[in-house]
Formats: structure tokens, C-alpha cells, sequence
């Protein structure tokens, strides 16, 4: 039987904030949820090291050349993927562009407001981004047309409900939109979107993997309460061979033995992921 | 609007485009309570139009400033997702016809809401057009007023949107995305079924005295239909829920 | 006669005093998605924010702590309030969990708590309110038997929080989220009770 004997206290001055303010009902659920961690529960019973349940839902939307819908436990993201011609940068005169954007859309949890990005979602679709670019799988070269014409490929992602986790259900959701994404008609320095042919050319595959860390305990896949307690957080991102993208959060630390190990789960959690992936094709 | 040099023929043989006659409605579906963090939401599919709407509230109004100890404020947001158009990729954050959008549609709502009820507290609603084919406004206020409803939020009525044009001499219920586009007139209106009041009316294009008459009654007429798929939307959610609260109370 | 009422189903061609509904020229209607009891003359609202009525048990946290009087978090719009000193000797830290009952409700607007007391430690979960009834079953059946096979205590506030200590929070809050999401179906006491002695081998 467990003993309850601590007393509600004020919140620490600690950073507990991630995406939410705290208020006071989740500074109680906090207590709970540490005290759990220091036993190696979980809210819902889950192992520490297992994702909720993850389930993709390609081609939701018939305007986008590419979409999925992601429900990751309670968490939705919906990713919609439009191709443009545009010009490709000076620098890289011979490839085309990658753009990713994240809404914290208002409608997703009460406490995300109206107005301008938060950081938390630049955040989110930076640290997205960069493991789909880190892992080349959108082969950027592939999107050069000709002198001066190269596509570019927008990918948003609409957070539709908060409930922990955003890192790793957005980029399986921008993962499986662009799997299903395809590249409208050609003709005369423009694109013809009523045609289109070829599926998006994808050199690989990349699987996000965020970890949770509760004063000792480490975990998978964070909750909303998780979420918000924990001391600090890390998302790992990999293409089944080597490590493509990482991003700490929050003001806690890791110890480097903990990053070795995580590394070790995230690499692990690949086949997991991508296989649900491939499912969807 | 379009180029009207290149308008194609949107009415042949007395057809519209897609096959409807002047007074049909597209397929509208509508599913409640689709999101778990709102107090009330819907989905709505109306043509190719994809709309999600939520509802927070009430809720205790922030900015402070902003609480009215006498009634509820009501707080609208419509905004279109860049990827919600065929074609090239839109740009993100409210523009000037969304905000105008928000505005009138708040209006309607607080018609509609018994604001009263819930003194110093705010309500909002949200509509994310995911998917757009013409008529977004009508289909955010039609998925908004389920919304409401299922949030729980009293209300006077549970109110519907529609819009009617004109091509030609003809006027069409219900404009499609080319339609809209390319036709002389347009009409938006919102109405509260029960008593037949207008919440909302913007127009533009050319409509005699006669036409507009005809339109609204057109507007009202698609009503039982548009009605009854909300409705049902709702009791497909809480028909259920009924049944299992009278047994639990011992009915 | 019960049935689904929706905002502007007629209820009665007649004015009639019906809470959840309203009158509009002679006529009266529901204001809120309900079940109409005819014989009762009653809409139960089907969904909707907490409704506090005198004398509802409620489970809140302080929030701020002045001169006695205490500002407490009960997740609703309206604001409430705790008085305490005269009689009352104990004091309230914010952060701390307390249960309490409705002493009266002021214009709508503001709460006023009665008879409070702390709730140490545990953990809380918020429900929707609309769906207490449910979770405290006829004759506290449903909460009743959560408790028995979990060990835990638990507290039902009418606003929708739920306090828990001691046992299986976890299977508890499981079993008690379970309600909440399946109220709608029928031979839910039995489905609980066999999932928690499921649970509990």
C-alpha cells in the first residue's frame, strides 16, 4: 500500500513551465505524478519506456498534396503538405526548399491563446524540421525543375488537441503526410494542381522519440501531466541507424550516462514507429 | 473574385456544375464532440468544405478588464489553415477578411446566447477551416452552433447558415467553390430557425427587391434540412448518453 | 414521457417555470441540449458547466490565503470564496486541497464555501461535471464499489474535481475515467465491477 503522507505544497521555484501556466489543480496532479515516478508508475499504467497507443490516418484532406492525422493517446496533429514553385535560395541554387510551420491552435487545450507563434511552437516546428532535414528524407536536389525553378514543400502542422508529446505525434504526422504527398504537373514555369502523378521522392525515414525525466525516473512519450511536472525532457530523433536530430527542454539536466542510454531506447523504438508507417502506404 | 473574362459556363442545361438544381444543398454531414480537451466541438464536411469548431466557456474572462458583470462576452476566432485551398500555399495568421469573418459571426452568437446566464464569464468559439470550397463562413457558424450545444451552452435557438447567389437570372442555393468565383451575387445569411430572424446578412453583387425576398426564403427553406443534420449529429452523441442516464437513475 | 431537447425545441405551448428553459411569447422552450422530463417537469442538462447549488459538496485548492479569507479553485467560471476566523481556528495554505459545501451563490457570480476541510496529500482529477451522477451511481454504488476494490479514499465534488488517497490511484482514476467516457451505456456497474476484480487478481 502506498503512503500519501507528503503535504501540498507551493509550487518550487523551479521552471516547471512547458507549453502551460501551472495553476494550482496541476501543481496537486504534479505531486501525484512524481510520487508515482519515484515508483516507477505511471498515470495510466503504462510502462515507462512505451508509447500511448499511435494511430495515422493518411490523406485526410483531398486541396493538400499530402496530409495525415496522428492521434498519439490523446494528443492530434493534423499535418497538411503543399508543393509550390518557387526559387531556390542563392545558396543552394540547384535544390529545392523545405518549410515547416506548427499551430498551437487555440482550439487544442484552454490555455492556448489567440495571436502571435508562442515560442513553444517555433520550437516544435524547428526542432520537427531539422530531423527531417538532418535525415534527408525529403531529397531536396529531387526538387530542382530547372534554372531558377525548384519546388518548395510546406508542411504544417495544426496541433487539433494537446495532450502531451507534441514533438513526437508532429513529426509522424509530417513523416506520414509527406509518404503520401504528391508532386502536382509541371507545365510552362507552373504547377498544374489539378495533376498529379509522382509520389514525393523520400530517402528515408525518421522516428522522433521525446523522453520525460522526474527527478531519477525516465520515461517515454509524456503525458500532459507528465509533461508539465517533469524537470526536463528530450526528444531524439533517428533513422534506424544513427542519431538525426536532438532537442533538451526545460531547465533540468541529463547525465551523460542518461543521454547514452536514451539514445540506445530511441534507436530501439525505430521499428515500433516506422513499421506503422510503412502500414499506411 | 476571379477573372470574369475566363467564367466558365456554370449552368448547363439548366444544371449547375456538379449536377444540382438551383435549390439543391451539397452533402452536409456533421459529427459532435469529436475533440477532448474542448467543452464542445463538431466536424462538419458541407461539399468539399472540411471545418472543425470548438467551444471553451464559460470561463472566467480574462483580461480582467474585459469581464462584464452583467453578462458573458463572447470571443469568436475564424481562420483558415494555409493548406485549406487547392493551389498555392496561403499565408498564415488572421487577414482582414477573416477578421471581418470573426466579427459578424460573434454577433450572431451573441444573439443566440442566453449571455445573461453567465455573468463575468467568456465563452469562445473557434472555427479552423481545414478544407475550403466556397461557403466557410456559413459552414463555421452552422459546426459552431453544435459546438455550442454540446459545450452545454444555453442558447435560444440552435442557428444555421446558408448562402444563396445568383448566376445569370438564376439564383443557386449553397455556392461551390467555382461558383463563388464566378457568380454575379452572393448572399451569406445565418437564421435562427425557430422564429425565422435573420443573425446574419452580408451581400454583394446585384439583387433586385424581389430577389432578395426570394433568396431569404431560400435560406429558410435549406434550413429544415441543414437543421435536422445538426440535430442529428448531436443525438447520435447523446441519444446514447440519455438512455444510459435513465437507467442509472432507475427509470 | 423523456426525451432529447435541444436550444429552441418547444417544451410546452404554454409559459411554464422550467429550469433550463425559457419563455418567449406564451410559449416555452429548452435553452440547453437535455432531457426533458415531462412528468417531472425538469431538463437534466446532457452536458454543460457545473451548476452549484446550495449545500453541493465541491473539492477545490486554495488559491490565495488574505486576513481569513480564502480564494479557492473549484475549475469553475464563477469565483469562490472561504471565510474563515471567528469560530474557525484552522487556516488554509494555497496549494492545499480542500473539500467544501455551498453556502450560497451570489448573483451567479461568486461562490460561498461552508464547513471546509483539508484534504492531505493525494492526487485530483477532474471530471465533466454533468457526469458526477453517473460516477456516484444510485446510492453510491458505482463510487462505492471503486473505493472497496481500490482501497482508496475518495472525495466527489459536484464541480467535477475528485479527490483520491491511499490504494490504486491508478485503477481508481482508470475505473473512474471509464465512467466518465462509457456513461452512455448501459450495465455499467456490472462492466466496473468486473474490470476491477479483473484488475485486482
Amino acid at each position: 500500500m502506498h503512503c500519501w503522507q507528503f503535504i501540498a505544497r507551493q509550487l518550487p521555484a523551479r521552471n516547471r513551465k512547458m507549453v502551460l501556466e501551472m495553476g494550482a489543480i496541476d501543481i496537486v496532479k504534479g505531486h501525484y505524478i512524481r510520487e508515482l515516478a519515484g515508483k516507477g508508475v505511471r498515470e495510466d499504467g503504462r510502462g515507462l519506456l512505451d508509447f500511448r497507443n499511435l494511430v495515422i490516418k493518411p490523406n485526410v484532406l483531398e486541396n493538400t498534396e499530402g496530409s495525415a492525422q496522428v492521434d498519439l493517446g490523446g494528443t492530434r496533429v493534423l499535418c497538411g503538405v503543399k508543393l509550390q514553385v518557387e526559387s531556390p535560395m542563392d545558396d543552394t541554387p540547384d535544390q529545392g526548399n523545405l518549410i515547416v510551420n506548427s499551430e498551437l491552435l487555440p482550439l487544442a487545450h484552454a490555455d492556448f491563446e489567440v495571436g502571435p507563434p508562442r515560442p513553444e511552437a517555433i520550437e516544435l516546428a524547428r526542432v520537427v524540421d531539422r530531423g527531417i532535414r538532418a535525415a534527408n528524407c525529403v531529397n531536396l536536389t529531387g526538387l530542382f525543375i530547372e534554372a531558377e525553378k525548384a519546388w518548395s514543400v510546406f508542411v504544417d502542422l495544426y496541433v487539433l488537441n494537446y495532450d502531451g508529446n507534441l514533438f513526437d505525434a508532429s513529426s509522424t504526422a509530417a513523416m506520414a503526410a509527406l509518404m503520401h504527398t504528391k508532386v502536382p504537373k509541371y507545365e510552362n514555369g507552373k504547377a498544374i494542381y489539378s495533376e498529379k502523378k509522382n509520389a514525393l521522392k523520400l530517402d528515408s525515414t525518421v522516428v522522433s522519440t521525446t523522453f520525460a525525466k522526474l527527478d531519477n525516473t525516465l520515461m517515454l512519450d509524456p503525458s500532459i501531466n507528465e509533461e508539465i511536472e517533469s524537470d526536463t525532457r528530450v526528444t531524439i530523433a533517428n533513422d534506424g541507424k544513427v542519431v538525426r536530430a536532438m532537442q533538451k527542454g526545460k531547465s533540468g539536466s541529463f547525465s551523460t550516462q542518461e543521454i547514452e542510454t536514451l539514445v540506445d531506447v530511441s534507436l530501439g523504438k525505430y521499428g515500433e514507429i516506422s513499421k506503422k508507417l510503412e502500414h499506411t502506404r | 473574385m476571379a477573372s470574369k473574362a475566363n467564367k466558365p459556363e456554370l449552368i448547363v442545361n439548366g444544371k449547375r456544375l456538379d449536377g444540382r438544381d438551383f435549390g439543391d444543398l451539397r452533402s452536409l454531414t456533421i459529427e459532435a464532440s469529436v475533440l477532448r480537451n474542448a467543452d464542445g466541438s463538431a466536424y462538419l464536411e458541407w461539399g468539399n468544405n472540411k471545418v472543425l469548431a470548438a467551444v471553451f466557456g464559460p470561463r472566467e474572462a480574462t483580461p480582467k478588464h474585459m469581464q462584464d458583470p452583467a453578462k458573458a462576452i463572447v470571443k469568436c476566432r475564424y481562420a483558415m489553415a494555409p493548406f485549406s485551398s487547392i493551389g498555392e500555399h496561403g499565408r498564415t495568421g488572421p487577414n482582414r477578411r477573416a477578421m471581418e469573418i470573426s466579427k459578424v459571426t460573434q454577433e450572431a452568437f451573441e444573439n443566440t446566447i442566453m449571455l445573461t446566464d453567465f455573468p463575468g464569464s467568456e465563452i469562445d468559439i473557434f472555427i479552423e477551416i481545414l478544407q475550403s470550397d466556397g461557403g466557410t463562413r456559413a459552414a463555421g457558424i452552422t459546426a459552431a452552433s453544435v459546438a455550442l450545444a454540446s459545450a452545454g451552452i444555453h442558447m435560444k435557438d440552435l442557428i444555421y447558415a446558408v448562402s444563396v447567389g445568383k448566376i445569370g437570372e438564376h439564383l443557386v442555393l449553397d455556392l461551390n467553390m467555382i461558383e463563388d468565383n464566378y457568380s454575379d451575387s452572393d448572399m451569406p445569411m445565418a437564421f435562427s430557425p425557430k422564429d425565422e430572424k435573420v443573425l446574419l446578412l452580408q451581400m454583394d453583387g446585384d439583387f433586385s427587391k424581389e430577389e432578395v425576398a426570394r433568396a431569404m426564403r431560400m435560406g429558410l427553406d435549406a434550413g429544415k434540412v441543414i437543421s435536422k443534420v445538426q440535430k442529428d449529429a448531436l443525438l447520435a452523441v447523446y441519444s446514447k448518453a440519455a438512455a444510459g442516464q435513465k437507467q442509472e437513475n432507475g427509470a | 414521457m423523456r426525451n432529447i431537447v435541444m436550444p429552441g425545441d418547444i417544451v410546452a405551448q404554454m409559459p411554464m417555470q422550467l429550469e433550463n428553459a425559457y419563455v418567449d411569447e406564451g410559449k416555452t422552450y429548452s435553452k440547453i441540449l437535455g432531457m426533458y422530463e415531462e412528468g417531472a417537469k425538469l431538463i437534466i442538462p446532457l452536458e454543460g458547466a457545473w451548476n452549484p447549488r446550495i449545500d453541493d459538496l465541491v473539492v477545490g485548492v486554495v488559491v490565495s490565503a488574505k486576513n481569513f479569507v480564502y480564494e479557492v479553485d473549484l475549475s469553475s467560471f464563477m469565483r469562490s470564496i472561504l471565510i474563515g476566523g471567528k469560530f474557525d481556528t484552522r487556516t488554509y495554505k494555497p496549494g492545499e486541497v480542500i473539500e467544501a459545501i455551498v453556502k450560497d451563490v451570489e448573483d451567479r457570480r461568486t461562490i460561498i464555501l461552508d464547513r471546509p476541510r483539508t484534504l492531505y496529500g493525494g492526487s485530483l482529477l477532474n471530471v465533466k461535471a454533468v457526469k458526477i451522477p453517473r460516477i456516484i451511481g444510485k446510492n453510491d454504488t458505482m463510487i462505492g464499489q471503486i473505493a472497496n476494490a481500490t482501497k482508496c479514499t475518495i472525495v466527489v465534488g459536484k464541480n467535477g474535481n475528485i479527490w483520491l488517497k491511499g490504494g490504486d490511484i491508478a485503477l481508481a482514476t482508470y475505473a473512474i475515467k471509464k465512467v466518465e467516457n462509457e456513461a452512455h451505456t448501459s450495465g455499467l456497474t456490472e462492466k466496473i465491477k468486473v474490470m476491477l476484480e479483473n484488475s485486482s487478481k
